[in-house]
């Protein structure tokens, strides 16, 4: 194929990718699944381990960030997409001239969309309130889109369950997520968990809690670099795994 | 030219064959019915020929396309309107619509005014704004066209188009069909009401088990039953539903009480007819209406899936 007829092909499918995103931001952002599983369940969690404890905000306010990204940004594909197969509206987008990799783009984006827009809640609550403040805004930008985009990844690839409904999705994906919590050194810092502080790398939240820290605090466990490589490849990874099974569905269907 | 090439399509789930090898064309402009009892096949091919499925064998060319090698290529040249009406609820017609014509690529001022035009012509203009979740299943039936329309297709894939839709939103949409047709779309349809084949198609393929058993126009179908034809007979009063009399009439092969007629089987209508004023005169009663029909759609359609229950090869 030409370079330009390429460029062209491009621009159709990430434009019809786009379209999807729009059309989950109306129907998904408010559906009471995604607010409860992507804000009021990450903030009740973190205020139960907060309370209590003599923590400042500059402290508190990345963990709580971190988590907001990783419940958010998942949670809208896991709805979303056992959502239209019920509704059989997935089969509108399969049908369509869109590639099944821009279909599952546009969903992601829309996921990555929603946490980033959910994380700006306790990030401006906690420099209005409590006087947070950020040592590289930018830094901290590039690294809500891209842990966003990762996470809303994971969610579609959950999404792949042959089901027609939402909460098995969110169901296996808490039973996957709520461990993470507690190794990706958010309540327990990786300094502090010894030998055992190995278990921490298989967990993508690490590097996105480290990523998140380093912005706000100028200092994290492994640097930006490495954090970035490792959302990077767990984002890959899901995204090649969510291709897979939900193509495999297709082919099985 | 064909708008429509199959090509030794082969579906098989595990061990068991759903839909086994089966070919045929269909011509540009023309409006093909797809016929079957249940489970034979119809749902499992139309959704390889719209890219829904993966076929275990074989090749679906859309105007020249195939479906496996040049997906978008060839899913830019048709619509679907599945069996369940699959809108997004949440959002209005108008965004229903918008939202399909953005995943064909439609420019802004274009899908605008096909959207405009589309809602005009279902007489939906004045619900646009309207979210679809308060419609009517007509309504809806209605929108899930228009998305399936919004790139004006060249072909056109409906499946079960009218099931579950009221008398007069079922002849509404069949016009529409028509009209479409008449303009030079190519019509896929699947339905089990023959009738409505009977009316609107130019051809009919039967599905039975997986294996197409017959392609042909309607008429030459029927003509393969010839044996079939009836009288269709009503009585003043009705005559009762158990009247065994009526099948010793000389030449009736079978009596069937459908309503408030009886429609009686026979090699040879014009004796029947003679024969019917007799049994009329003996028992005091009236013909409100008499007419000799030739074998239906139906009647072909049931000798087809008969025969290759028995296991006959196709037509």
């Amino acid at each position: 194929m030409t370079s330009p007829r390429r460029s062209s092909r491009v621009r159709r499918e990430l434009s019809r990718a786009w379209a999807i995103t729009k059309k989950d931001a109306r129907i998904y952002y408010l559906r009471p699944g995604t607010i409860m599983f992507g804000l009021m369940f990450p903030l009740f969690l973190f205020i139960s381990f907060a309370v209590g404890r003599d923590l400042s905000p500059q402290a508190l306010i990345p963990g709580l960030v971190a988590i907001t990204i990783f419940f958010s940004a998942s949670s809208v594909g896991a709805m979303a997409v056992p959502t239209e197969r019920r509704m059989k509206t997935h089969e509108r987008m399969i049908t369509a001239p869109i590639s099944p990799l821009s279909i599952l783009l546009g969903e992601i984006a829309g996921g990555a969309v929603y946490g980033a827009v959910m994380t700006a809640i306790p990030l401006i609550i906690g420099m209005i309130w409590y006087g947070f403040t950020i040592d590289h805004p930018i830094g901290l930008l590039a690294s809500v889109a891209l842990i966003s985009f990762g996470f809303s990844a994971m969610g579609i690839m959950f999404s792949a369950m042959p089901t027609e409904n939402p909460g098995d999705v969110m169901m296996i994906l808490n039973f996957v997520r709520l461990p993470l919590l507690f190794v990706s050194g958010i309540f327990i810092p990786i300094e502090e968990m010894g030998r055992y502080g190995i278990i921490t790398l298989i967990s993508p939240l690490t590097y996105a809690n480290d990523m998140i820290q380093y912005s706000v605090r100028g200092s994290s466990a492994f640097g930006p670099e490495i954090d970035a490589l490792g959302i990077a490849a767990f984002t890959l990874l899901f995204l090649w795994v969510g291709v897979t099974l939900h193509e495999r569905s297709r082919k099985t269907a | 030219m064909n708008s429509i090439e199959v090509e030794d399509l082969t579906k098989y789930y595990g061990d068991f064959c759903a839909v086994d090898h089966i070919d045929f064309d269909v011509e540009s402009g023309e409006f093909f019915g797809f016929l079957g009892p249940n489970g034979a096949g119809k749902t499992t091919t139309i959704r390889m020929m719209t890219g829904l499925s993966t076929p275990s064998k074989g090749t679906v060319r859309i105007m020249g396309f195939d479906i496996s090698k040049d997906p978008i290529e060839a899913k830019e040249r048709f619509g679907v309107v599945p069996e369940a009406s699959n809108i997004y609820e949440d959002l209005t017609a108008w965004d229903n619509l918008n939202f399909a014509g953005e995943l064909y690529g439609i420019s802004r001022s274009e899908r605008r005014s096909r959207a405009a035009e589309l809602l005009d012509a279902f007489d939906l203009s004045e619900f646009k704004d309207k979210k679809v979740k308060g419609f009517s299943k007509g309504m809806r039936r209605k929108v899930t066209l228009s998305m399936a329309m919004i790139h004006s297709p060249d072909i056109l894939f409906l499946d079960e188009p009218t099931s579950g839709l009221d008398l007069h939103s079922s002849i509404k949409l069949k016009e529409i069909l028509r009209d479409l047709n008449g303009r030079g779309t190519t019509i896929f349809l699947t339905t089990h009401i023959l009738e409505e084949a009977n009316a609107l198609c130019d051809r009919v393929g039967i599905i039975v088990r997986g294996r197409l058993a017959a392609v042909d126009a309607p008429e030459k179908l029927k003509r393969t039953i010839q044996a079939s034809q009836s009288v269709e007979v009503s009585f003043d009063p009705a005559v009762p539903g158990l009247a065994f009399d009526l099948e010793d009439l000389p030449a009736v092969t079978s009596a069937e009480k459908k309503g408030d007629k009886w429609k009686l089987l026979t090699h040879d209508p014009s004796l029947v007819a003679a024969s019917l004023f007799e049994y009329v005169n003996s028992r005091g009663l009236k013909i409100v209406s008499i007419n000799t029909l030739g074998p239906s759609l139906e009647d072909a359609f049931l000798a087809i899936v008969n025969d290759q229950a028995r296991g006959g090869g196709s037509r």
